[in-house]
């Protein structure tokens, strides 16, 4: 590469993100990897074991689940939520009445406070008061203490959580607007309905945007914390517990070090999952490309 | 068929129309009640009184206007020295041809996945190192840093989808490296900045617990945790603590509408780019 | 947007003039202490709490003042000390709860030493034991303020019209009342397995510790018969209806909210839910009494009490002047009638000894009463173990409750997290 002759004011606009981002970021991070192979109780000395924390992590029931229930969290992410943004996506990117009204409220959720979220589907849970069992119950179905049995508490919590696709509706919305209206027309001379066209034109067309909404989506499942924390705790029976959920009980416990080793593995894992999932979702890409 | 998806389209945008305002209506009803009991035997119907004295005890108990000017200050100024320093290094990754470019755009936005929470303690070290313990600063740079990732991700790709022949243009008429960022670049980039800014604002408006761990007096404190003020060691006041949370929520839902448009134009630049 | 960046430039500015204004202040040579307290905002003991503190800032005007700092958010208050020590800081002033996680802070040389200050006579104003309870390898870092009493509180009322006449004194009694409570569409007792410590149900498991091991019963090991005895028992709480349908994953305002709308006839919290009770549910109050829970095992009377918060403060060894003023201002603090003064406005009960005839609140005087009944007091479990334990709770007494853990294996799930 031939050398940038504005070298020295390149380096000059880096300046404040370098400070930032050191300070903020990288010093904070090699805090953590530093104190997640140490006992460390936060106020006397860190002792250093080594890979122990880690081990102690990896051989603990809770936290096992916890790992898997972050996996759960992420494919629902990635597999429940984006596709049910995408449907709607699609749906208002053939402008139906009111569809821009409609595109702002859906984004609403995005910017209220995540207790007022909380508290409400605890109230919508409620197995005596709440809205979801009388619901049922008009169909003649029987409810359930949703957010207390081992087997509902967790799909409980990410309904919650993957039914708010404002963020990501946007976002695949916008890339539908990119598709030259050309296509469509033609299809439509072939005999082409509406759902062939969906299938055949924008959703290949769009595949950059969907593996970008799906990795977000997987990573944002993979750190996933306050939800569970406002409205189970982790429980019943630690079924809903996450990796954030544990890192937080950690530190609430003066265990500093094994709080870090768990953040530590949560980035790792973090980082894996998202680097998989690109790889598999972009081996198509040859396919796709003969589409166009 | 085509009636029948056509139903189906229908019910679909209701029921996530619902899905999306319901929980603003639950709030606002939710915040005029008269108790905790009110609210837990009858979570759904309107307040059997309406209490307005909820929202005077909010803004008066809670001294909620001292810390919404707080607030104001923090958020704004975390979004002008975010969009300030991301804005540079997009341009520089955008615009500039340079060695380990792209192994710096990845750190930067590698930044996203990592966990805030686990950062307590040396964010605590920091801030008292920097002297800043107990300052609006504090919370200033600290949530300007946090979104530096997301932004610098936005941006970057926004700006690459400038074209390059206004830029060459003006480097013929003599303009400089610095004037090229703030006469070309930074005017054309409004939508990208307004959408960064929007994020970084929304974050900064209902961070919590940074807010609650760097500053300690009432002259720094945030309306985030002016909120809390209805939560004690045993018993929260919920539909006191809904009537702040109602408040608090107004500005950004104004910011959000104001700026809604160039939001989504600003994310559809980001996605042609995928 | 030219506005906008006027308005951003502006408000800059304006955040700019803020900061530097506030380092011009603290001029005086007047002692500054800071203490970020808890006992604000919605707290019962917020308004005698800060005229006292009015009054200590008068009386020693220029000298010394105090600066309350208000911390309403009592989990983002334990943090935030927390990562402040962490840090190597600790806030001039504090207060803490004393238990096997915390007791860590002893080992911090930040933190201010009492005892010497304590054998020169002020010990003597503590009620008698509290501060060997606050004592950790010959330090008392934290001296004991704030003590609870955590009696079973039931609704006299529902009692009746379910034809029962006596508040239950032993297990079979209690099953009896059970049985026509629910025949009268009651809820024998309020139960919850969520929150982050299962708050109302791990205070009825200790009550039955207590009934089972007797006042020494935590000098014994987690996994001996008296915790699998009371497990059994908190079981069948949990069963044939015994509670709400809720109580599993409920939080507390489950099973406060059950007992203030008069379904659920029994009760456990401290005294700070009286205020609550008086002012959301005044039937409720009226009718409500308060006792040991049912004799299930062989001792009779027990009570749940504890240390509930204590005090401390900064060292400050290279300071001497605000050490002693930290001191004076602890000792202005626990002065029998100041105590009095912040018993009387808010029914807290106290470390230190005081008069409590001041004392007019009609429940606040069933639990001083139950207080004096007592035939023995144990602590409170969650006073005992450390939070991974109290953390784990919850999970072990959901699962139980599920019928997925017998008392047995809720025991030594118990166990396995505090050997850990």
């Amino acid at each position: 590469m031939k050398k940038n002759k504005n070298i020295k004011m390149i380096l000059l606009f880096l300046v404040p993100v370098a400070f930032l981002y050191i300070s903020f970021f990288i010093y904070p991070l090699a805090f953590v990897l530093g104190t997640s192979l140490t006992e460390w109780n936060g106020i006397s000395a860190m002792k250093f074991i080594g890979l122990g924390n880690y081990k102690k992590l990896l051989t603990d029931g809770t936290f096992l689940l916890s790992i898997k229930n972050n996996i759960i969290w992420a494919l629902s992410g990635g597999f429940i939520q984006i596709p049910l943004a995408t449907m709607v996506a699609l749906i208002l990117a053939r402008k139906p009445r009111g569809w821009k009204t409609l595109r702002t409220i859906y984004f609403l959720p995005n910017i209220i406070s995540a207790v007022a979220i909380a508290m409400m589907w605890k109230a919508i849970y409620n197995p005596m008061y709440g809205f979801l069992n009388a619901f049922l119950n008009l169909f003649g179905i029987e409810g359930h203490n949703w957010l207390g049995e081992t087997a509902t508490a967790l799909p409980a919590v990410i309904a919650q959580t993957v039914l708010y696709i404002g963020y990501f509706m946007v976002i695949i919305f916008a890339a539908t607007t990119t598709i030259p209206k050309s296509f469509y027309e033609a299809a439509e001379i072939d005999g082409c309905t509406t759902l062939q066209q969906e299938w055949y034109i924008t959703l290949p067309m769009i595949r950059g945007i969907l593996v970008t909404t799906i990795t977000l989506a997987m990573a944002y499942g993979m750190r996933h914390f306050e939800a569970t924390f406002l409205m189970t705790s982790g429980g019943p029976a630690h079924s809903t517990s996450v990796m954030g959920l544990v890192l937080y009980n950690k530190m609430d416990a003066f265990r500093l070090g094994e709080a870090n080793a768990t953040g530590t593995i949560l980035i790792l894992l973090g980082t894996v999952v998202i680097v998989l999932i690109r790889k598999l979702l972009s081996r198509g890409d040859a396919g796709s490309d003969s589409v166009q | 068929m085509k009636a029948l998806l056509n139903t189906l389209k229908w019910i679909i945008l209701i029921f996530f129309l619902f899905v999306a305002l319901y929980p603003l209506i639950w709030l606002l009803l939710a915040s005029f009640k008269t108790n905790n009991l009110e609210l837990q035997q009858n979570p759904f119907g309107f307040p059997e009184k309406w209490m307005f004295v909820n929202y005077y005890t909010a803004i008066v108990k809670a001294k909620l206007p001292a810390l919404f000017i707080h607030s104001i200050i923090v958020a704004f100024s975390a979004v002008f020295v975010n969009l300030l320093v991301a804005s540079m290094t997009s341009f520089v990754i955008s615009r500039e041809e340079f060695k380990g470019k792209n192994v710096l755009l990845t750190v930067l936005a590698a930044g996203i996945l990592l966990p805030i929470i686990s950062f307590m303690v040396p964010y605590f070290t920091i801030i008292q190192k920097m002297r800043l313990y107990d300052s609006l600063l504090a919370l200033i740079l600290v949530y300007s840093a946090i979104n530096i990732p997301i932004s610098v991700f936005l941006l970057t790709s926004f700006m690459d989808s400038i074209p390059r022949e206004l830029e060459e243009a003006a480097t013929i008429d003599g303009a400089s490296f610095v004037q090229r960022f703030t006469k070309i670049i930074v005017p054309l980039s409004q939508t990208g900045l307004a959408t960064a800014g929007t994020f970084c604002f929304i974050y900064s408006w209902n961070e919590f617990i940074m807010a609650l761990l760097l500053t300690s007096s009432e002259s720094s404190r945030t309306l985030q945790l002016g909120i809390r003020f209805f939560t004690s060691q045993f018993v929260t006041n919920y539909t006191a603590m809904y009537a702040a949370i109602v408040i608090t929520i107004v500005p950004s839902i104004i910011v959000y509408f104001i700026f809604h448009n160039k939001i989504i134009s600003g994310l559809t630049a980001g996605a042609v780019k995928g | 947007m030219r506005k906008i960046t006027f308005l951003v430039l502006s408000l800059t500015l304006l955040a700019a003039g803020t900061l530097f204004a506030n380092g011009q202040q603290d001029k005086e040579k007047e002692i500054v202490l800071k203490w970020p307290s808890i006992w604000v905002g919605e707290d019962s003991k917020a308004g005698a709490v800060a005229e006292l503190v009015d009054q200590f800032n008068a009386d020693n005007a220029g000298k010394i003042r105090v600066e309350v700092e208000a911390q309403p958010d009592y989990d983002g208050y334990e943090q935030k000390i927390r990562t402040s020590i962490a840090a190597g800081i600790v806030p001039d002033i504090f207060t803490m709860k004393l238990n096997p996680t915390t007791k860590a802070y002893y080992e911090s040389p930040l933190l201010m030493d009492f005892s010497k200050e304590l054998n020169g006579g002020w010990g003597k104003d503590f009620n008698a034991g509290t501060v060997a309870q606050a004592t950790v390898d010959g330090m008392v870092k934290s001296l004991p303020y704030e003590v609870a009493i955590t009696p079973v509180w039931y609704n006299m009322d529902l009692f009746k019209k379910a034809g029962v006449s006596k508040y239950p004194q032993t297990y079979a009694e209690f099953l009896d009342a059970a049985a026509k409570l629910k025949a009268a569409g009651f809820i024998p007792t309020s139960q919850m397995t969520g929150g982050s410590n299962a708050w109302t149900s791990m205070l009825w498991y200790s009550h039955f510790l207590a009934s089972f091991g007797g006042p020494d019963v935590y000098a014994n090991p987690f996994g001996t018969d008296a915790y699998v005895k009371a497990a059994e028992v908190l079981l069948a709480m949990y069963s044939d209806g015994n509670t709400s349908i809720d109580a599993i994953g409920g939080d507390a305002g489950v099973s406060g909210g059950h007992y203030l709308a008069g379904e659920s006839a029994m009760f456990i919290n401290g005294p700070w839910y009286i205020g609550r009770v008086k002012s959301e549910a005044p039937a409720v109050y009226s009718a409500t009494e308060v006792g040991p829970a049912p004799a299930a095992g062989n001792n009779k009377g027990a009570m749940v009490g504890f240390l509930q918060t204590n005090f401390a403060a900064a060292a400050n060894a290279d300071d001497p002047e605000k050490a002693a003023a930290a001191v004076k201002f602890i000792k202005w603090m626990t002065k029998s009638e100041n105590v009095a003064k912040i018993s009387a406005a808010s029914g807290a009960m106290f470390a230190v000894k005081y008069d409590s005839s001041s004392i007019t609140d009609e429940l606040m005087g069933k639990f001083i009463n139950a207080s004096n009944d007592a035939s023995f007091t144990i602590p409170h479990l969650e006073g005992v173990v450390t939070s991974d334990v109290i953390t784990e709770f919850g999970q072990a007494l959901g699962k139980m409750a599920l019928g997925e853990a017998t008392p047995e294996e809720f025991v030594e799930m118990l166990k396995k997290v505090q050997d850990q």
